[in-house]
């Protein structure tokens, strides 16, 4: 074991925990390119790759036009042909404009040439409600786990924001890199030298006793703020961030339920063919059922008026309600 | 138009003749699925290889076969591919829809209308960072061309002027519906020359057109011109594939029949009857060895379905 001291954390925001790992990587591998609407000069839309188009110049920072499907098609080929584009798509609700490229070529191009292509893609793209309206605020994770040969990444902190992305821009096979609008502005600690962060490995943020609560992205601060106030009550939740919804940790999510013998499932997407109906699934297979419930949007499409987006997506008061009310139908043995 | 040198032609001439007799042999057998075959096709992706270089870079989308073997690819590991083997290109999992063979050239086919055209582009932004003088081929049909991602990918290469020539093979038909009823615009070219780039249409069943158009073309491309756009009218001899039924009169098929782009050239070359049946024996005899090739090869592992995926 090494005796020098650790790195010193440095303060950042999100959106400067992704531009910074974005930069360690174009300096590592002149492969990296970064594509996308308004990420040249202008630095994308959250400022999330800052500084890169000065540093980096217009033949590896492109700017795009307003064209989704051949952006990520274009990606994809140069990914083919020996480079790893980061692809950004401004909003989710805007990827399903690439999805041919993305899932009909990038996602299988490894299976179908036997492994002699591969598309090391990264595909960023931002989820969330934040006032935009119906068709820019949806989180459609779900859909993506569903596509072999696809990682699904979603930060919920600064850390991971530079790990998952350190990570994405090295490895081999087509990434969609999920971040969220809330998320762009939050700080937190980060250490540049921690690592990548490997995918599949979920992480506990906080211990618990009486029920797991699992979600990913910017849901995991609603949990742990939702955890905290049941701590009053007197109810210990653990929460689980999943990290990557593919692969997919259920090891570590089975381990916490043995404990605490029932489960939440956290997401700001819909709750049908949700990530919480794959991980129970999954983890009830594992161990058989226990008690749950799942908390998503309201089965509506996410308004941009305030009152109606506010009540579609969870907030920690429907949690602790979501809460208190499986322990009273499931209480302690 | 510059013809062919007389060694050229007879490549040219067996070429077609071995693109027709392999889809002819494939479409006589059941074990296949089903395929999108090219007769009446083959001066268009015969052409075009004639004037590429083994370091250019040729896509298609899933009407494959004829460009993959024009493109040199070896006839038994595509025989073999398209009837599912081991032996196959790509283990046989890629079939004639996805097939790739990127050291012979032919970087790969996919199967969805329009698909690899946003792909090819990539590959062109590939070579251009790379420095390379390598150029591109996308090769797509009439039916691509109501594809938005044509028209994106259009404006994006002719603004970043990469080394990529839109190669538009219209067979007349998608599926059923005549190239005219679906599009607007009357001459499929003036899609490429409304973002500004060289774009021509031509008698796509001349091979010698096609070679010289197409050569002329990459020539430009190659130095720094930036991307060309080519409409190639052919005929589509056969149904839209080997599974899908015939929309047209058994007169109106005879009819095109007297327009067959092999037929043509040999008719230009005045080549003697014993000629003609010296060479479809050659082409032949390498369909045969193909056939034998894959047919000695089993089928990939059930162990196996789930390598490669990740």
């Amino acid at each position: 074991m090494s005796n020098s001291p650790a790195p010193k954390p440095r303060k950042m925001f999100f959106r400067e925990a992704i531009a910074s790992a974005v930069r360690a990587a174009m300096l590592e591998d002149p492969t990296v390119l970064v594509m996308g609407q308004d990420v040249g000069s202008f630095g994308g839309s959250y400022r999330e790759f800052d500084g890169l188009y000065r540093e980096f110049g217009a033949d590896r920072v492109r700017d795009m036009p307003v064209a989704e499907n051949a952006t990520i098609g274009i990606g994809a080929g140069a990914a083919a042909a020996g480079f790893r584009p980061l692809v950004c798509i401004t909003y989710m609700d805007f990827l399903m404009l690439g999805f041919d490229p993305l899932i009909n070529y990038a996602a299988k191009l490894r299976y179908k040439t036997a492994g002699a292509l591969t598309a090391p893609l990264v595909v960023k793209t931002t989820a969330g409600a934040q006032g935009q309206g119906v068709a820019h605020s949806q989180c459609l994770d779900a859909w993506l786990m569903s596509v072999p040969g696809i990682v699904v990444a979603a930060p919920s902190n600064p850390q991971d924001a530079f790990s998952l992305m350190a990570q994405a821009l090295r490895h081999d096979g087509p990434v969609v890199y999920i971040d969220h609008k809330r998320l762009f502005p939050s700080p937190g600690e980060v250490s540049v030298d921690a690592g990548l962060q490997p995918f599949g490995v979920a992480a506990v943020r906080r211990r618990g006793e009486d029920v797991t609560i699992i979600s990913h992205s910017y849901m995991v601060q609603v949990a742990l703020k939702a955890a905290a106030r049941l701590a009053e009550a007197g109810i210990s939740c653990e929460v689980i961030d999943l990290r990557t919804l593919a692969p997919l940790d259920v090891d570590t999510i089975e381990a916490s339920l043995r404990r605490t013998g029932r489960l939440v499932t956290l997401e700001e997407g819909q709750t049908t063919c949700g990530v919480g109906a794959e991980v129970m699934a999954q983890v009830f297979s594992r161990m058989g059922p226990r008690p749950f419930v799942r908390i998503g949007a309201l089965p509506a499409p996410v308004s941009s008026n305030p009152v109606y987006e506010a009540l579609c997506i969870p907030d920690p008061e429907r949690i602790c309600d979501a809460v208190t009310a499986l322990l009273k139908n499931a209480p302690p043995a | 138009m510059t013809p062919l040198d007389p060694f050229d032609r007879l490549r040219a001439l067996r070429s077609m003749m071995q693109i027709r007799a392999f889809e002819t042999a494939l479409a006589k057998r059941k074990d296949h699925g089903f395929q999108l075959l090219s007769s009446g096709e083959e001066a268009v992706a015969v052409g075009l290889s004639m004037v590429l270089r083994a370091d250019d870079d040729l896509l298609t989308g899933g009407r494959s076969i004829g460009p993959a073997l024009a493109r040199g690819v070896d006839p038994g590991a595509l025989m073999a591919e398209l009837l599912g083997r081991a032996a196959g290109l790509n283990g046989g999992r890629a079939g004639r829809g996805h097939l790739s063979d990127p050291r012979s050239g032919f970087f790969g086919a996919h199967a969805v209308v329009g698909g690899n055209i946003s792909v090819a582009a990539g590959v062109a932004l590939a070579r251009k960072l790379s420095l390379s003088e390598a150029v591109v081929v996308i090769m797509f049909g009439d039916g691509a061309c109501g594809q938005g991602v044509l028209h994106e990918t259009l404006n994006i290469a002719a603004n970043w002027r990469l080394p990529l020539l839109f190669l538009c093979n219209n067979n007349g038909l998608s599926v059923s519906t005549p190239w005219d009823a679906a599009m607007a615009t009357p001459r499929l070219s003036d899609l490429g020359a409304t973002f500004g780039m060289p774009a021509t249409t031509i008698d796509g069943l001349d091979v010698e057109l096609v070679a010289s158009t197409a050569g002329e073309a990459i020539a430009a491309i190659r130095k720094g011109g930036g991307p060309a756009f080519i409409e190639a009218k052919s005929i589509r001899l056969r149904s839209h594939s080997t599974t899908a039924r015939e929309t047209r009169t058994r007169e109106a098929l005879a009819e095109l029949e007297t327009h067959c782009p092999i037929s043509a050239l040999a008719a230009r070359m005045k080549l003697s009857p014993d000629e003609i049946a010296e060479l479809q024996r050659t082409v032949d005899g390498a369909v045969d060895a193909a056939e034998r090739f894959a047919e000695a090869s089993g089928y990939p592992e059930p162990g196996d379905v789930l390598t490669h995926v990740q």
